[in-house]
């Protein structure tokens, strides 16, 4: 197994593995944006750049989908990497300067502002790291979300820029974007759920016991549809927030309510979770 | 005027279902349709089982697709760097203003869509512009305007010293493009 | 123009063929060929050939046979169209629809020579009747082109009878893949789309990866403003590309073929299809190639306008049916590139290479060039300079022998100032480097490359921030997007540059386009975005002192750019008659009629209509 050499430490890590897992692996910590285990590589944002070590020559790369295949020296804290890294931070700053996460992050690797003017547009601080995108067509499935256009016009969005009719409002988008672009909204008049900035709406089925809010109706169309399970039980907690399916439960335990056929299998089912 | 579902199965079928031929396809159904109706490119996504989303990407991101119908005149103006130095840019300019048209749309009469593009590879002819398919070079901001508008009513251009050549037509119906077999092969 | 019906399976039977062809054309008495190159098409090439196939068929009753071919780029691009007669060579220049009657009748029918037709020596004015003689040739070496102008890119035939397919044959019939390999290693090719990378080595890497099927790929994109070398070699021998493929294929063991062409050069994509259908019809490709058992067939992809897909991963990503975007190389294509797949991808012009390598030998291409930069390039030489169009010269030939010897040098009386090469990934050259040979690395140290062989000469009008400005803007709208560096670093420049063209620099701003430009270099994900500042960083370091001017004295030395000039009037020249008076649209001028005029510099919105208006060339741009 390879042997990765970190700023001075070394550790052993699978074929293939990227220099980012080595480096979690030492715990020698590198500013990521784009970069998420669920997903591809994206390596679009290009901040976590790092400076491989040929012997004759210096080359930066980026950590997060450089594969290692053979022993490799790597600097975190070189100049040159740092430098990279901070270039890189400051054209994202100049681009989206109202993000607090961005903000955050900046602070966190030693960076105050940038020396750059705002020459491009972004959409509410987008910095098209791509991971909204991706999560929707790998994660969820949907791709109710893409990128359009090319260059300094690249967009995220739906479609035709029209109401998408795949998005099911599960906010996987919102989770994972890192500079806060993407936000939840729900609205408490219509009882849904808008993913912003894509306008996309759902509604939000509610609790049948209590009224609290749970998941958007699509959402549970399609983990239903996933699931392919056909019980009527299943169904009747599928609509309960998680206190009232323990209340439920609890009180079936302890009351000695007598438990039919279906209520037996379904708490088989549970106990075998 | 054949239905978007007939058009798109035969297009597919064209190129055997191939996901990787989807440009090659959205090409043939912007020759077929003047541009990329939304409702075809849709039909397009459910034959190939691919995401709608994807090909909305691929249509804005090449320049040559237009999501919109195109004007009765083309204006390929090319701004490759000899043409530049040449001074294209101010040719761009003057198109834009005097028919009110911005790159990569159509005027609002609807008489000229204007296509800048990167060079053209007619480099001897600086500064250069191909409008339905016939060359015009060694331009100035004053004889392309005149050029088009001469276009615009009907009229043939006058013929200067160097003489004008056809080109050949950059989208062929779906049809001309089959008869010639641009190098497809079908597989048994 | 023929159609061959016939289908050639074995090697004996395409010598039969090539006698047979080779025989035929021997009973031909006179050979018209008709430049239809890139050139000369859009000055009515197609119409002076329709013209000749008229004549040729009118003068039915004649007792020699006269043969018409519509050829590709014949070279000299800015003296077409142009016209040959064999046998002589005798060579036409700017040819008129109304001088082919006589070109027949003299030439053709009578072996005579049209005078004023011929290109004539600068000094002595004597007539010369070949091109071996015309300056523009010298030192000509046609490799990749060595048959572009000579045949017909519509006739197989042609191909055939010239020589074509026997490197196929000499490859199927007597070499494995391995001397195959090696000979193109020892040959000393390298890449010539830009990139430079050794192709003995890439085709080796390509023989020995893992995965199946394994690919072959053309990449006909030339995108590079100003180059149209491949565009005529597409157009002029379709066949030396795709024998090439075919060699190539057969060497790493593929059987899957792809020409991705550019989307805006229709007619390449026209003759490479119909090449394609030739040579399946015969049988150079698809099932059992000459009997050998060998299989290969070759598919066109269109592009569809972006730049960017000339870059290799980009290139396969649109293959894939998706947008051209590239992605790292940390793993190369040739390991994994189409559909995951070992691909082999090389420029159009090195597949040309490739005939005449196998049949002439390794070391024959070797003892051409520099050393480590073998064989011949081919240049689309434009621009400033007299004699404009299309060369294939060895490596090793210098800036100014190209430009002064075979550009003739720079027209209308000017001076050279700089050559512009590499396209947007190179850089500007001054004159202080004009005996630089050409090569794929001496042209790297002054900060330009070689690039895919786009050469643009430009004169003391020419301002290099201008220059600069527009590459930053090229790249601007041709970015993908996908990455931060490039997308937000080059508009970053790109705004720099404005402001410095507006009369706006400030003192900081050279250090700041430095350091953008490093973190491009080190950050951008792919090769655009890699070497996107080289246009700049090269005209700083050459040009330094017209920045400075810009920014210090908001002063346009070269006179171009607006605001940073201004116009005055020539009081000598100054006929008083009124004319830029009436047409300057703020007022700006003033005078009494035969008077001299005056413009008010603090009305002046410097538009520059009075310059042109004027019919006394009274008007001056000083600064």
């Amino acid at each position: 197994m390879p042997i990765v050499n970190i700023d001075g430490r070394k550790v052993e890590v699978q074929m293939e593995a990227t220099i980012l897992d080595a480096a979690q692996k030492a715990g020698i910590w590198i500013p990521t944006l784009c970069f998420h285990s669920s997903i591809s590589h994206l390596a679009t944002c290009r901040l976590c750049m790092v400076e491989l070590d040929r012997g004759d020559w210096k080359q930066l790369v980026t950590a997060c989908n450089y594969p290692v295949r053979r022993d490799i020296v790597v600097s975190v804290s070189s100049e040159n990497a740092v430098k990279a890294r901070r270039g890189v931070m400051e054209l994202l700053l100049a681009r989206s300067p109202e993000s607090e996460q961005l903000k955050e992050l900046a602070r966190r690797m030693g960076i105050e502002g940038s020396p750059y003017p705002n020459v491009t547009e972004s959409l509410r601080n987008c910095i098209l790291c791509g991971l909204c995108t991706i999560v929707c067509e790998e994660v969820i499935g949907k791709s109710a979300i893409g990128f359009s256009g090319r260059g300094v016009d690249r967009v995220v969005t739906t479609p035709f820029r029209q109401l998408s009719e795949d998005c099911i409002g599960c906010g996987a988008c919102a989770y994972v974007c890192p500079v806060g672009t993407i936000q939840l909204r729900v609205h408490e008049d219509t009882g849904e759920i808008e993913v912003s900035p894509f306008k996309s709406r759902a509604k939000l089925l509610v609790c049948e016991e209590c009224g609290r809010r749970l998941v958007s109706e699509p959402v549970n169309k399609y983990i239903m549809e996933k699931v392919k399970i056909d019980l009527a039980e299943f169904r009747k907690y599928a609509k309960l927030c998680s206190v009232c399916r323990r209340k439920k439960s609890a009180n079936i335990l302890s009351l000695g309510t007598p438990m039919n056929d279906d209520d037996r299998k379904t708490e088989n089912i549970k106990c075998q979770k | 005027m054949i239905q978007p579902d007939e058009l798109i199965e035969q297009i597919v079928a064209c190129y055997d279902e191939q996901v990787g031929m989807l440009i090659p396809m959205m090409q043939d159904l912007q020759a077929e349709c003047g541009y990329l109706p939304a409702e075809h490119l849709r039909r397009l996504a459910q034959k190939l089982h691919i995401p709608i989303t994807r090909i909305y990407g691929v249509a804005t991101f090449y320049a040559s697709f237009r999501l919109f119908p195109k004007g009765e005149h083309t204006i390929t103006l090319c701004l490759g760097t000899v043409c530049y130095l040449k001074g294209a840019n101010r040719i761009s300019e003057a198109i834009q203003q005097e028919f009110r048209v911005t790159p990569g749309g159509t005027s609002e009469d609807k008489k000229f869509t204007f296509s800048p593009v990167n060079c053209l590879g007619a480099c001897a002819l600086a500064p250069v512009m191909i409008v339905d398919n016939e060359y015009y070079g060694g331009l100035s901001p004053e004889s392309a305007i005149e050029i088009l508008h001469n276009i615009a009513k009907g009229k043939k251009p006058p013929r200067e010293d160097q003489q004008a050549e056809k080109a050949k037509s950059v989208g062929k119906t779906r049809k001309a493009e089959k008869a010639k077999s641009v190098g497809k092969t079908r597989k048994k | 123009m023929n159609q061959a019906d016939v289908r050639i399976d074995t090697f004996k039977s395409l010598e039969l063929y090539r006698e047979s062809v080779r025989g035929h054309a021997r009973q031909t008495a006179k050979i018209v060929r008709v430049c239809c190159g890139p050139g000369c098409i859009p000055k009515g090439a197609r119409r002076i050939y329709d013209l000749f196939r008229k004549a040729i068929d009118d003068a039915g009753k004649r007792d020699i046979t006269i043969s018409l071919k519509g050829t590709g780029c014949q070279g000299l691009c800015e003296r077409g169209p142009i016209v040959t007669v064999d046998p002589g060579n005798i060579f036409y220049l700017q040819v008129h629809e109304e001088d082919v009657a006589e070109i027949f009748r003299e030439t053709v029918l009578q072996d005579r020579i049209v005078d004023r037709l011929l290109y004539h020596d600068e000094r002595t004015g004597a007539g010369i009747r070949t091109s071996q003689g015309i300056p523009f040739y010298q030192g000509h070496v046609r490799v990749a082109f060595a048959l572009c102008g000579v045949v017909d890119p519509e006739s197989p035939d042609d191909y055939i009878g010239a020589g074509g397919y026997a490197a196929l044959a000499k490859v199927l019939s007597s070499l494995s893949p391995d001397q195959v390999i090696d000979e193109v290693t020892q040959s000393g090719l390298r890449g010539r789309g830009g990139g430079g990378f050794p192709t003995g080595r890439k085709w080796r890497s390509a023989r020995d990866a893992h995965g199946e099927p394994k690919y072959v790929i053309a990449n006909g994109d030339e995108g590079d403003p100003g180059a149209f070398m491949d565009r005529a070699l597409m157009e002029g021998v379709p066949h030396a590309v795709i024998e090439g493929m075919i060699i190539g294929a057969y060497a790493i063991g593929s059987s899957h073929g792809y020409i991705y062409v550019r989307n805006e050069y229709p007619l390449a994509v026209e003759r490479l299809g119909r090449a394609i259908g030739q040579a399946q019809k015969m049988g150079f490709l698809g099932k059992n190639i000459l009997g050998s058992g060998f299989e290969f067939d070759i598919r066109i992809c269109r592009g569809a306008g972006a730049f960017v897909c000339g870059e290799s991963t980009a290139l396969m990503a649109s293959l894939e049916g998706r947008v051209g975007e590239p992605r790292a190389k940390y793993i190369h294509t040739v390991e994994s590139g189409l559909w995951g797949k070992p691909s082999l991808l090389n420029n159009v012009e090195t597949w040309a290479n490739v005939p005449a390598i196998i049949l002439n030998g390794s070391a024959w291409f070797a003892a051409m060039g520099t050393q480590k930069s073998k064989g011949t390039k081919a240049f689309s030489l434009v621009g400033k300079v007299r004699n404009t169009g299309i060369i294939e010269i060895p490596m090793g030939m210098t800036l100014r022998q190209i430009i002064f010897d075979i550009g003739g040098g720079i027209r209308n009386g000017k001076t050279f100032k700089a050559v512009q090469t590499g396209g947007p990934s190179g850089g500007c050259i001054p004159e202080a480097f004009l005996d630089t040979p050409v090569d794929f690395d001496e042209l790297t140290k002054l900060g330009s490359m070689m690039g895919s062989g786009g050469m643009i000469v430009m004169d003391e009008d020419d301002c290099m921030v201008h220059v600069a400005k527009y590459f930053m803007s090229f790249l601007k709208e041709e970015s993908c997007g996908k990455c931060t560096p490039c997308r937000e670093g080059i508009s970053q420049m790109l705004f720099i540059l404005e402001r410095i063209s507006r009369g706006e620099g400030e003192p900081g701003d050279l250090a700041k386009l430095d350091g953008l430009a490093d973190l491009l270099a080190g950050t951008a994900l792919c090769a655009l975005g890699k070497t996107a500042a080289n246009p700049v960083l090269s005209t700083i370091r050459h040009f330094r002192g017209e920045y400075e001017a810009h920014i210090l004295q908001r002063r346009c030395p070269a006179k171009v750019c607006k605001g940073l000039f201004f116009y005055e009037i020539d009081p000598e020249a100054c006929k008083g008659c009124g004319i830029c008076l009436k047409q300057c649209p703020a007022k700006a001028i003033s005078g009494e009629r035969k008077k001299p005029h005056v413009i008010d510099r603090a009305k002046c919105t410097m538009c520059g209509t009075c310059l042109e208006k004027c019919p006394f060339t009274a008007v001056k741009k000083i600064v």
